[in-house]
């Protein structure tokens, strides 16, 4: 439950299979596609997103950082002083590439959504 | 004063599905008869320079037909090699023969082909050629297709050695031993699975 105005936290845990890794939001190859968390507008307006720290990882001799396990993304949201009273969806998005040390498999966008009861 | 309200969603999605999990290839090569090989499926791609290029302009050549994007660490690891193939076959009648899979095209391929210097031919994929090729989910993924078009190894699912690619490639040259490659069948001769320069 949020209320008209104020600020809220949202915390997605996007969990990763063993064995699998996904680009940190700032990987150091500038080809490699980061992970990126986005929402659309509505009754509640992301203010920041908050990634954590990657690993380092060498995979084949290249250096990287990479998040495996499960990956906590924070978003503070603003709750609109007009955004009207009672349940609402919030939905966004959430790009990744993963990999394994001998594959990789193709950039993937996932519907993420939550819902919000608004005061 | 701003406050903060924790929301109680911790909402848990599986990045990978287990479906998209795939195992690697077998480490050893094992080449294909000749009767049981099949025709590498047709396509034609754009290379940088906007030309038009068949899979069958190859027919003659040996080819290392390898898919792979820019985003690819793995491929990242096989290109080097493919470079010194190229350098090193070429004049046996050999070519590598590069799709990108980059759905963001040539903006993000040619300032990667670039700086690693490729110096074998780039074409742009896409998703209905893909589909010939089973879907190319996972890179990298390589074909080698001997003389006739045809695919002489099980397809490259994953990083491999490069000495396997080589004993492939060499097999199908006619440059080494044929008989220290495994064939799918020991009772077919291994000269008859794989053809003389």
């Amino acid at each position: 439950m949020v209320k008209r105005g104020e600020a809220a936290k949202h915390v997605l845990k996007a969990v990763i299979l063993p064995g699998f890794h996904v680009n940190s939001d700032k990987p150091r190859d500038e080809f490699l596609i980061p992970l990126k968390l986005t929402w659309d507008t509505g009754p509640l307006e992301a203010k920041s997103i908050s990634y954590p720290k990657p690993e380092e990882m060498e995979l084949n001799g290249q250096k990287m950082v990479v998040y495996t396990g499960t990956v906590p993304l924070e978003t503070e949201f603003l709750v609109g002083k007009d955004a009207p009273k009672g349940t609402a969806t919030v939905t966004g998005k959430l790009k990744y590439q993963a990999c394994n040390s001998q594959m990789c498999f193709r950039p993937s966008t996932l519907d993420v959504h939550f819902a919000v009861v608004v005061e | 004063m701003r406050k903060s309200l924790i929301l109680a969603f911790l909402a848990i999605f599986c990045l990978l599905s287990c479906s998209r999990k795939q195992s690697v290839t077998a480490s050893a090569s094992s080449v294909k008869r000749s009767a049981n090989r099949t025709p590498a499926a047709e396509f034609t791609l754009n290379d940088e320079n906007g030309a038009a290029v068949k899979l069958s302009d190859y027919r003659g050549k040996v080819v290392l037909l390898n898919f792979w994007a820019t985003w690819c660490g793995p491929c990242g690891v096989e290109i080097p090699w493919f470079v010194d193939f190229e350098q090193k076959y070429k004049s046996q009648g050999f070519a590598v023969l590069g799709v990108s899979m980059d759905e963001e095209g040539w903006p993000a391929v040619k300032p990667f082909v670039a700086e690693r210097k490729i110096n074998y031919r780039i074409l742009l994929g896409n998703d209905s050629m893909a589909q010939l090729y089973g879907g190319l989910d996972s890179l990298p993924t390589s074909y080698i297709i001997d003389r006739d078009g045809k695919v002489a190894f099980p397809p490259h699912i994953g990083l491999i050695s490069k000495n396997e690619y080589i004993n492939e490639i060499q097999c199908l040259l006619g440059d080494r031993p044929v008989d220290s490659l495994p064939v799918e069948s020991a009772s077919t001769s291994a000269a008859a699975a794989c053809p003389a320069k």
